[in-house]
């Protein structure tokens, strides 16, 4: 039973991971129609900076603080840079953002250096609670309630608010919304950097939980979460939360039971979402146009 | 047709020759890997530049190609034979990848496509690594290949691999040019209307997804005779971006194009990683491509040999305008 309690929580932590890089991609699919391959980039330099301030400041706090205030300007300047002068075409969006996905990784490299850094979770977060036979790793646990409180927050912005009823709006019929007044511009804009900093939030958040950062570590999330995004629906954020811890899940148990097959169960998850229900489990977009 | 034909004949016939007269292994041999990447650029013009379709898995038909022939010599003995079989491997196993990867996602937004090829990729690298009896896992394995080819800087794989590329650069424009790859065209300028007029577009899309992946499963398949070794970085995400490089680069939908853009890469490539004793930037030459290509994205979508097309097009049809303005000039005179 503690075996399976470990792995659940296992699977919940690395599950909201994901969820905060599929969240954002999800957030701007629905609204701007634009499949970011590069979010995976400013996952890994939420990563990167974040343990650079972490080095240097020696507050876990800070270097979260840092690793957001890094997405919300990287995603400024991707948006700015490199979405704006291609809206509307395609084929040119995925080319480009892959292309600055490259920049990115080549760029912490450069900045960072090319090896890998190791990093650790702060004192106060380190170690384990004892829960009967269960044994609860404190920063897990941590993720997961960083994960919950982000989803809550979002949801209730999304769903109470003026910005979130425009959002919403925008996702549906982004011209209607243009039309009543509103610079939908900057709202993509303003999208654009929250997806990014949640983004960066899940990289500096996972280099502690997997102890090392390198700078492929973006592609390999932006899989996964490219999968999350497929099952849950494009452009469905609740579906992007359910499908990320049933992907998270799967990789928690399946890396225990049958670690060869760990990738290949998402995979058949997303084949069998895409035979069956293309538009994903919650999503009511993603039919061709 | 005919004036374009001939002087690819002769550069073909130039390059031919190149082994013969000049002797610098380090050269030919980089010659040889652009002729590889040029088949491989090519097969990924075929989707994007023809069909409109983005492929960010295209490394995956690659490596098909190179652990096909790879692992069958290494089972058997090193013969033409088994050579062969390989091949016939490769080419079975990279049609049905291809085709499931098409009918999965190519009914849906192109997003769809580009991701699952990415995943699926991925998967194989995970597959390769794992699977270390047949594939010996990370580090890969070095292989016997058939007697013929053992000299890998010498004139017989060189011209193996040219003769590859012309055959399959003449079968390419051939399909291109044929009905079906009218379609297609027509399928990457207006989607709608071709399904309107009634063809069934998925199909077209399959055909295009699964010609593509066969023909960068034989570029993996030379290129695991020009190495004699295999490991898993032919699925690494490098081999798609290099693809996509050489053709957006060389030009999209020019055939052509890719193939010359596979000749900068690999050239500069070569010469970058020299300067990288330098100064250590140079090491990071990858940053240099990633920004030329956004900017080519962004202000020359149509690459060096479509620019330059377009450039040509221009300038004929002035000419011809200016012709026919003093015919009618001299019409009206007289």
């Amino acid at each position: 039973m503690d075996l399976f309690f470990n792995l659940a929580i296992n699977g919940l932590a690395t599950g909201m991971l994901i969820f905060l890089l599929a969240a954002g991609l999800t957030i701007i699919f629905g609204l701007m129609d634009v499949l970011n391959f590069a979010h995976g980039g400013l996952f890994a330099w939420g990563a990167y900076s974040g343990v650079w301030i972490y080095d240097i400041s020696g507050s876990f706090l800070v270097a979260i603080l840092g690793a957001i205030v890094t997405g919300l300007l990287l995603g400024a300047l991707t948006e700015w840079l490199i979405i704006k002068p291609v809206y509307g075409n395609h084929v040119q969006q995925i080319l480009i953002t892959l292309g600055f996905m490259l920049v990115l990784s080549e760029m912490l490299k450069v900045v960072f250096g090319p090896n890998q850094k190791s990093a650790a979770p702060p004192a106060y977060l380190d170690g384990s609670w004892q829960l009967g036979d269960v044994i609860l790793i404190k920063y897990r646990i941590f993720i997961i309630l960083v994960g919950a409180l982000v989803y809550g927050i979002t949801y209730f912005i999304l769903k109470r608010t003026r910005i979130g009823l425009i959002v919403r709006a925008g996702v549906m019929n982004k011209e209607m919304v243009q039309s009543l007044g509103i610079n939908i511009r900057l709202v993509f804009m303003l999208v654009f950097m929250v997806g990014s900093a949640m983004a960066a939030l899940g990289g500096v958040l996972l280099a502690p939980y997997s102890g090392v950062i390198y700078a492929e570590m973006g592609m390999e999330f932006a899989i996964l979460a490219f999968i999350v995004v497929v099952i849950g629906g494009m452009g469905s954020f609740t579906g992007s939360l359910l499908a990320a811890i049933l992907v998270g899940m799967a990789q928690a148990f399946m890396a225990y039971y049958v670690s060869e097959l760990s990738l290949a169960v998402n995979m058949l998850l997303m084949f069998a979402v895409l035979i069956f229900r293309p538009q994903g489990l919650f999503g009511g977009k993603g039919e061709a146009a | 047709m005919g004036r374009s034909t001939g002087i690819y004949v002769i550069i073909a016939l130039l390059l031919a020759v190149l082994p013969f007269v000049y002797d610098d292994r380090i050269i030919l041999s980089l010659v040889m890997q652009v002729f590889i990447f040029g088949i491989f650029a090519m097969s990924y013009d075929l989707l994007l530049g023809f069909t409109g379709i983005v492929s960010f898995g295209h490394a995956m038909f690659f490596g098909i190609g190179a652990y096909s022939v790879a692992i069958v010599l290494n089972q058997n003995e090193a013969t033409l034979f088994y050579l062969l079989l390989g091949t016939l491997l490769a080419v079975a196993v990279a049609g049905i990848v291809s085709f499931i990867a098409g009918v999965l996602t190519l009914r849906l937004q192109s997003h769809f496509y580009a991701m699952l090829t990415l995943a699926l990729a991925g998967l194989f690298m995970v597959a390769a690594e794992k699977m270390r009896s047949l594939t010996g896992g990370n580090e890969g394995f070095v292989l016997m290949v058939p007697d013929m080819f053992i000299d890998t800087s010498g004139p017989t794989l060189y011209l193996t691999c040219l003769i590859v590329l012309v055959v399959f650069f003449f079968l390419v424009r051939r399909f291109t040019q044929s009905p079906v790859g009218k379609v297609l065209m027509a399928i990457r300028e207006n989607e709608q209307r071709v399904e309107s007029i009634g063809f069934s577009i998925m199909y077209y899309k399959v055909i295009a997804s699964m010609i593509s992946g066969i023909v960068a499963s034989i570029a993996g398949v030379l290129y695991v005779l020009s190495l004699q070794f295999v490991d898993t970085s032919v699925f690494a995400t490098d081999v798609t971006l290099d693809a996509l490089l050489m053709t957006i680069i060389g030009g999209v939908g020019t055939l052509v194009g890719p193939i010359i853009g596979a000749g900068i890469i690999e050239f500069a490539h070569h010469w970058l990683s020299d300067l990288a004793d330098v100064h250590w930037i140079f090491k990071r030459w990858i940053i240099l491509f990633g920004i030329v290509y956004i900017l080519a994205v962004i202000f020359f979508p149509r690459g060096i040999v479509g620019t330059l097309q377009e450039i040509w097009i221009k300038r004929k049809y002035k000419k011809q305008q200016g012709k026919e303005a003093t015919k009618d000039k001299n019409e009206a005179a007289s």
